[in-house]
This record gives C-alpha cells, structure tokens and sequence, in this order.
C-alpha cells in the first residue's frame, strides 16, 4: 500500500472545499483531546511527584487499631522493634490535626525531637540550626507557607493560639516559615518541639501517635514486616510499596472515572461526525458522480475519504496534545488541577513536574482517531457507492 | 478488578469492533446467501454494494488490530506492577484462567484477519469475483472467533483479582513447575536448537524449490519450534540466566524491548509462509524468508554474543 | 466497436414509481463513427450515454465493447475501463472550482498514482493541444466559459481514450464557441477517435462529419 501524493493533496483539497464544516469539528475533536491529555498529564504528573515524596517517606509505619480506628501506640513497642534485627532505626512519632474553625481549615501538626534522626531527608534539609533552637527549645513553631497566609488573614500574624485538649489556651510564636521542595506535603504542615506537639494534640507521653521504622535492606523488608506483625498482631502495619500501589489505584480511579466521562461525550461525538460527514449537499454528490465517470472506483473513492478522515483526525490529535501540554506545564493547568488534589483544604501553588510520557499520547491515540475514523466508515461508504449516471442528467 | 486506563482503552475499541463486527455479520449473512453474480436485479447491485462496506469494516478492524496487540502486551506489562506477584507479562496472563487462551485466540484471529484481506484482494481483481460468497462465508466463521476473544478480553480484564498473589514467571516457566511447559524443558537443548536450524535451512531450501505446500508446513512447524527453542534455549541467552525461560520478560525496557521484534518478524514471517499455497504469489517468498531469516539472524546473534564474551555456553 | 443488444433499462425497480429510460435499443457503433443522439430531455439519450460507460448497468439486455462484454464487469474492471476508454464532455463543464487548470486535467490519473515525469508529459501534451498551458495553475473559476470548456476536453483526452462521450456539450456555450466546440470534435474525429453526442442542438443536425443522426423518442430509437 503505497501512499498516493496526488490522493493526499486531492483530500486536503477537498477538505478545504468545506472550511466551515471541516473546522468545526477540528474544533470540537482538538478540544476533546487537549482535555483528556491534560487529566491524563496532570495524574502522571502528580502521580510522579507523589512517587517521588514516597521514597523518601518511612519504610514501615505501624499504627495500633483499636475498633477499626487509629490509636496512640504505646512507646514501649519502640523498644522492642529496635531489637529485631536488619532494623536501623525506629522512632514515635507525634503528630495529628488540628481544626482550624475560624478558617474551616485543618493544620498538620508534626513533633520533632532533637535527638532523634528526621524521618523525611527533606525536613533535615530545611531546619538550620538557629530555628531548631527556636523550636525545641522556646516552644517557636515552624510553618508550611500556606499556613502562614491562613494565619495572616486571620489576624495572627507572630503567634497563634492553639486550643489545647484540656480546653486551656496554648499561645506558640512563629519561628518561621519553611518551603520545602515537596510543596504537597508541607504546604499545611506545622513544626513544633515534640513536647508541644504531646501538648497541642492531647497524647500522653508514654505513647506517640504511630511508629516509624527505617531498614537497612530493603530486601529484607517483607521478613521484617512479618515479624512484627507476630509480636504486635493488632497493629496495622503500612510500607513503603503498599503506599505506592494505593496511591496508582487512586490514580489510575480517577483517571478512569474521567475516562468514562470521556467515552460519553466520544460517543456523543461519534453521532456528530456520522451526521456531518452524512449529509451530501447536491455539489458533493456531483463531484463524486464526476469521479467515477473520470474513473475513479470505489475503492479509490473510499481511500480517499479515508485519507480525509485521518487527515482532520491527525491534526485534531496533534493540536489537541499540543495544547494539553502547553495548559498542563506552562500554564500550570488552572481549575483541572483541583480535581486531582483536595485531600486538605489548602490549595497547594507546586508546580507540575515535567514528564514526558509516550505511553500517554498512545494511549489518547488509540482512544481517538480512531473512533473519529470508524464514525466515518458509513457515511463514506454511501458516498463511494453512489450511483454516478445521476451526475450526467 | 482492575480498571487502569488502558484497559478501558481497549473496552471502547472493543466496543466498536463489536458494533461494526455485528453489521459485517449480518451483512456477510446476506450476501453469502443470496449472492448471484449473473443476476441483474437490484438486490445483487444492493450485495455487490454492501460488499464493500463490509470489506472496509474488516480492514478497518485488522488496522486497528494489529498495533492494538501490541498496546494488549504493553497493557499486560503494566498492569504487571500492580498486580502482587507478577514481573512481567507472563504473571498476568496467569492470573486467570482465561489469559493463556485469550493470547491464542488473538494471534489466530491476526491470521485469520490478514487471510482474509489477502483473499479480498485477490477476489476484487477477478473479474468473475470468484470468491466472494466463500469469503464472506468465511468471514461469518471468523466473527464468531473474534466474538470469543472479545469475550475471552472483557472476563478476563474484569476477573483480575489485585489482592491475589500470581506466580512470576520465573515459577511458571521453571523446569519443575507442574504445568506441560515443564516438559519442554526435559528435551534435550541441543536437539531442539538442532531441529530449529535444520528446519531453518529446509525452508531456505523450498524457498529456492518454490514448492508452496512444503513450505507452508515447514513455516508452520517453524512457528512451533520456534517458540519452543525460543522459551527453552534462547531466551536464556537474551537474560543471560540459564533458569530465565520467560517468553514475556524480553518485551520489558530492560531488554531494549527487543521481544517486539522477535515476535513480529516470526509472525510475518510465518504469515506470508502460510499465505503462499492458498495464494500463490511469488512476492510472499520473498518477505517470508526475509523475516525468517531476520528472525533467525537475531535469536542466534544472542548465544553467540554471549559465547563470545564468556567462553561458555549456558 | 460498440454494441447494445436488447437493452431495456428501468429505473426504482422496486419501490411504486419505475421508470422506463430505454426500451429494446439497438445500436451499433463502428470505430471511428461519429453519433449524434437526437431528442428531448427525458428521451433516454442521456441513459445510453451512461450505458455505453457503464455508469449503470441495464436491466435487460448487454453492452459489448470491443468484443467485451462491459454489462456483467464489477466496479473495479468497469473503472478501469472507463479510465482507459473513455474520456467525458458533460454540458456543465463539471470541473472542480477551487482546483487549478491542471490540477483539473489530472484528475482521471491521480487513482494510478503514476510517476511524475510521467504524469507531466501527458500533462503538457494535452494542455498544448488544445491552447490551455498558458493557464495552467489558474483556479478555473477564474476563467471564462470557453476555457473552462478547453480544460473539460483536456481532462478528457489526457488518458487518450478510444471513445468521447458528450451530453449537451454546448448547452452552456454561445454560438461562437460551440462553432470552436465542433471543430474540435472535427479534429478528434480526423484523429480516429469515436464520439457519441447527445444533443438537443440544432447545429449539430446537418455536419458534414457525423456518421449517423439517431433520433431518440420515449427510450425507442425512432429513425
């Protein structure tokens, strides 16, 4: 099958002969493809960001299920974990959320400790040592910007009044505000010394929130987890993987629930173009009958509206992707974003990581083209079978 | 189950074969039973009319088709990262009972496809149309085929379990698996890399013989021996692991994918192989034994590649 | 040579209206004839024309072109005859607006898709013939009716066709220009080509050139 030149620029040229019609649905299909890319780079893009902040999160944290529901775990549990072996360190975390009810907001309130190693590199990076100071030893706290803003409408500009468990009055100052490079993790997040934290969030001392654990060989992670899992069977215990797996299944969700939408209005626009192309005004009819006169059969006829189809579907797919990723990674893709984020009030200013991702454009492409090409199959087949002797009347 | 998007890209597609599957069928009904070349009537004009319709549905859908297999592989692969247990392609299509038969059935139906677009041709350039009922009689067989893949697709897409375990690959292809492919692993290497070269060279020979029907069942047996020596002998020199007999694994980024060429230059290969006594063109020698021996060229390159670095065989 | 033999051709068979276009013609064309097909419109001339094509195919009876059978060919053969045998004049010229002159004239070729020198030669060839190179990447919108009416016989000589088949060709035309009209057809008629006329226009009636005058009335040859 070699491809015809004179057949190309014979359907372009046809093509042209109906601007308006033809543009149309260059319109309506380039806006159906630049929305499907851009859902489907933004989930790959946070779904990269998220994979990335994974990484550097704990490889196993265990948390005490008491009723279905989280509960503080008791420190003693840190003790005996310390000692199973391939275990490199383990630490209580504290750590919970407070309400925000004048801002509708909830803060992420996270205990540090000063002899502790951080769990997350990052926030080693962030904390320089005057600000440490600050925090642990004169009870300052450290917050994530978007806290900052919430604060700063609210009228607490150098410190905040927390509202302790007891109901007593907690007044903290601001130690600072920290960025750090994972905006999505940090973004409503408050640092404060662990003692404060215990304070704030109402947990006994004897406890923590839940119990982080870092492995020296990932490898033997599984063994490990099986492990604690026969001293503490009540414990819910989360890994690095398990994470991860969730988190593509929420993606891979939401993608699929925009994916339907998308089949819908497809389809809907399968109806469109077998309307459009279906119609054949007198002049159309005529060329066709002057085709076949010249000689043309029916098979050449049906190439070239093929060609026609792809044509207009091809350069459909090709501005549509383009504008996706204009929207998605130059634009920073307004309003689509929210759909994806939202598991906390604040709106968090990251910007979408760049990634190019082939598996995505073929993936649009197959979901594309050619539904726009099969939606022309009838149409073009009325036309190639026309009978051409009415052309000679 | 499982819903990532490509599997909902492959439903839509699925979708639409079906729909316009359907229209060929009941068209191919028709014209396979009323079809009269010598009549003048307005109903054979009406079949003769349709016929065309129902030629540019099936070449529509063997287009599609045939690099929707390949994104069908890609697709398994992925889904393989979600599913507990699996590496690779190969630990997918264990999760269910219904993988291994629904990858047989799709290759069958490529052939079967590319058969018919083949006897199309030849049909549409006899003036007589001499095949024209046989070919949409042959095409109602055929719907029916592609109907149980597209079924064999949706159960099971929609029956994987993310939550049970599934052997790797590496259990399945062992040699002390329980399964039948164990005993491929019982014949003797060397016999089967043996056969493999001597039925290499037979086609060679027939090539230059030009007997079709000996060739067609040589291609045929290749495809066999291929495959066989393939998952038992060559593949371990593509991972360089002597236990590695995974078909699947070599169409990862880890091996440059080169299992995508593998495959394809075997079925094309075998394809115009098999074409040539029901079609008699001289061309198919031609492509067939290019693929052949491109297919041979580069199962071969491996082992001796690796006798070259290492001094050894496997 | 063409043949017609018994042929009736009845239109919308099967729903309530059907029309009889042609009924029991007989005709017999020789190589190098020329034929003017006399009648009103509706007198089936027009139909005989298509038969002759095979633009439609006949109800009753069989069309033979040289030795050949053309009635009973599928699309793909009877295309390729019409290709190769056949070159049209319609009476509304029927070129394609928005295409250049030459654009226009290749248009029987471009399904072959043959090489570009090829397709120049020929290309050239017929343009000079008949005085239209000078216009050749006009937009023939652009150009008055008697060179539209040149770029129309050009694309239907550039495959060189054996047969001419004209409806109405001076329908659209003035006096003066269907005087041209008619000296090309002198011309191709001198070149050996047979041509088949329908026409309703008086001076086609007495040319010292035209074979045979057959009139056409009701689907029935008269005379």
């Amino acid at each position: 099958m070699t491809i015809n030149k004179y057949l190309i620029e014979y359907s372009i040229n046809s093509l042209l002969r109906q601007k308006s019609k033809n543009t149309f649905i260059i319109i309506i299909f380039t806006f159906l493809i630049a929305l499907i890319t851009s859902i489907f780079f933004i989930s790959n893009s946070i779904k990269y960001e998220l994979n990335s902040t994974i990484d550097k999160l704990p490889d196993i944290t265990i948390q005490k299920l008491h009723g279905g529901r989280i509960v503080d775990i008791d420190n003693s549990v840190i003790e005996n974990i310390i000692t199973i072996a391939g275990v490199q360190s383990t630490i209580g975390r504290v750590w919970g959320y407070y309400y925000f009810e004048n801002a509708g907001v909830n803060f992420s309130i996270m205990g540090i400790d000063n002899f502790e190693t951080q769990y997350t590199k990052s926030l080693e990076k962030v904390i320089d040592d005057s600000t440490k100071t600050d925090i642990l030893d004169n009870n300052f706290m450290l917050v994530g910007s978007g806290v900052k803003k919430i604060l700063n409408n609210n009228f607490f500009t150098n410190s905040f009044n927390f509202i302790s468990n007891d109901g007593s009055f907690k007044k903290v100052k601001i130690g600072g505000v920290f960025k750090s490079d994972i905006e999505l993790q940090s973004n409503d997040m408050i640092l404060v010394s662990k003692e404060l934290a215990y304070q704030i969030l109402g947990v006994d001392k004897s406890k923590s929130t839940d119990i982080v654990v870092k492995v020296s060989n990932p490898k033997e992670l599984n063994t490990i987890v099986n492990k604690i899992k026969l001293l503490y069977p009540n414990t819910r215990i989360i890994t690095n993987d398990d994470l991860k797996v969730s988190y593509e299944s929420i993606f891979d969700y939401k993608s699929g629930l925009f994916l339907t939408l998308f089949i819908i209005s497809l389809f809907t626009f399968f109806i469109i173009i077998y309307d459009k192309t279906s119609g054949l005004s007198s002049s159309e009819k005529t060329e066709i009958g002057i085709l076949k006169a010249l000689g043309w059969k029916i098979d050449d006829i049906l190439k070239e509206k093929f060609y026609e189809g792809f044509i207009i579907s091809f350069i459909s797919y090709i501005l549509g992707i383009s504008i996706a990723f204009i929207f998605v990674y130059f634009l920073h893709a307004p309003l689509l974003r929210d759909i994806f984020e939202g598991y906390s009030q604040l709106k968090t200013t990251f910007n979408l990581p760049f990634v190019i991702d082939f598996q995505i454009l073929t993936l649009v492409f197959f979901i594309t083209i050619p539904v726009y090409i099969s939606a022309t199959i009838i149409p073009s087949w009325k036309t190639a079978t026309l009978d051409a002797d009415e052309v000679i009347r | 189950m499982i819903l990532t998007p490509e599997i909902l890209a492959i439903f839509i597609l699925n979708s639409l074969f079906l729909f316009f599957g359907i229209i060929a069928l009941i068209l191919s009904i028709k014209i396979y039973s009323k079809w009269d070349l010598n009549s003048t009537k307005s109903l054979q004009y009406k079949l003769e009319k349709n016929s065309y319709l129902t030629s540019t549905i099936i070449k529509f859908i063997f287009l599609i088709k045939l690099p929707l297999f390949l994104f069908f592989i890609f697709t398994l692969d992925k889904i393989s990262n979600i599913l507990p247990g699996a590496m690779c392609a190969a630990g997918v299509v264990d999760a269910t009972p219904y993988g291994m038969y629904l990858f047989l059935v799709k290759i069958i139906n490529l052939y079967l496809f590319g058969f018919w677009l083949i006897l199309d041709k030849i049909d549409v350039e006899n003036e007589k149309l001499p095949y024209s009922k046989l070919k949409f009689g042959f095409f109602i067989i055929i719907f029916f085929l592609f109907l149980s893949e597209l079924i064999l697709e949706t159960t099971m897409f929609l029956s994987i379990d993310p939550t049970t375990m599934v052997s790797c690959c590496g259990a399945l292809y062992s040699s002390t698996s329980a399964s039948y492919i164990s005993i491929l692993f019982q014949i003797d290497p060397f016999m089967l890399v043996s056969l493999f070269y001597t039925n290499f060279v037979l086609l060679i020979i027939f090539y230059f013989y030009k007997n079709s029907y000996i060739y067609a069942i040589l291609s045929m047996i290749f495809i066999i021996i291929a495959i066989i020596s393939l998952i038992a002998v060559f593949g371990t020199y593509i991972y360089q692991l002597p236990t590695h007999h995974c078909p699947f694994c070599f169409l990862q980024k880890d091996y440059y994918y080169i299992g995508y060429l593998i495959y394809s230059t075997l079925f094309i290969g075998t394809f115009y192989g098999l074409a040539i006594p029901f079609f008699k063109n001289i061309n198919y020698y031609k492509i067939s034994i290019f693929f052949i021996i491109a297919y041979t060229l580069i199962v071969t390159i491996y082992p001796i590649l690796f006798y070259l670095k290492n001094g050894v065989w496997l | 040579m063409i043949k017609l033999n018994n042929i009736t051709k009845i239109y919308d068979i099967n729903k309530n209206n059907s029309i009889t276009a042609v009924k029991d013609i007989n005709l017999h064309i020789k190589d190098g004839d020329l034929i003017i097909l006399k009648g009103a419109s509706g007198s089936g001339k027009s139909t005989i024309l298509s038969l002759i094509a095979g633009l439609c195919k006949p109800t009753e009876g069989e069309v033979i072109v040289d030795e050949k059978g053309i009635s009973k060919l599928p699309d793909h053969f009877l295309s390729l005859y019409r290709r190769e045998n056949i070159g049209f004049v319609f009476q509304k010229y029927n070129l394609i607006p928005n295409l250049s002159v030459k654009d226009n004239i290749i248009l029987p070729l471009i399904p072959d898709n043959p090489d570009e020198d090829i397709l120049n030669t020929k290309l050239q060839e017929v343009m000079e013939r008949f005085t239209i190179s000078h216009k050749k990447d006009i937009i023939v919108r652009n150009l008055s009716g008697g060179e539209q009416q040149r770029v129309a016989i050009c694309r239907s000589m550039i495959n060189n066709p054996k047969i001419i088949i004209a409806d109405e060709p001076t329908a659209n035309l003035d006096e003066k220009l269907s005087l041209d009209f008619i000296d090309i057809l002198k011309q191709l008629k001198e070149n050996g080509k047979t041509i088949i006329i329908a026409t309703h226009d008086p001076l086609f009636f007495n040319l010292d050139f035209a074979s045979k005058t057959i009139d056409i009335k009701n689907g029935k040859i008269i005379s």
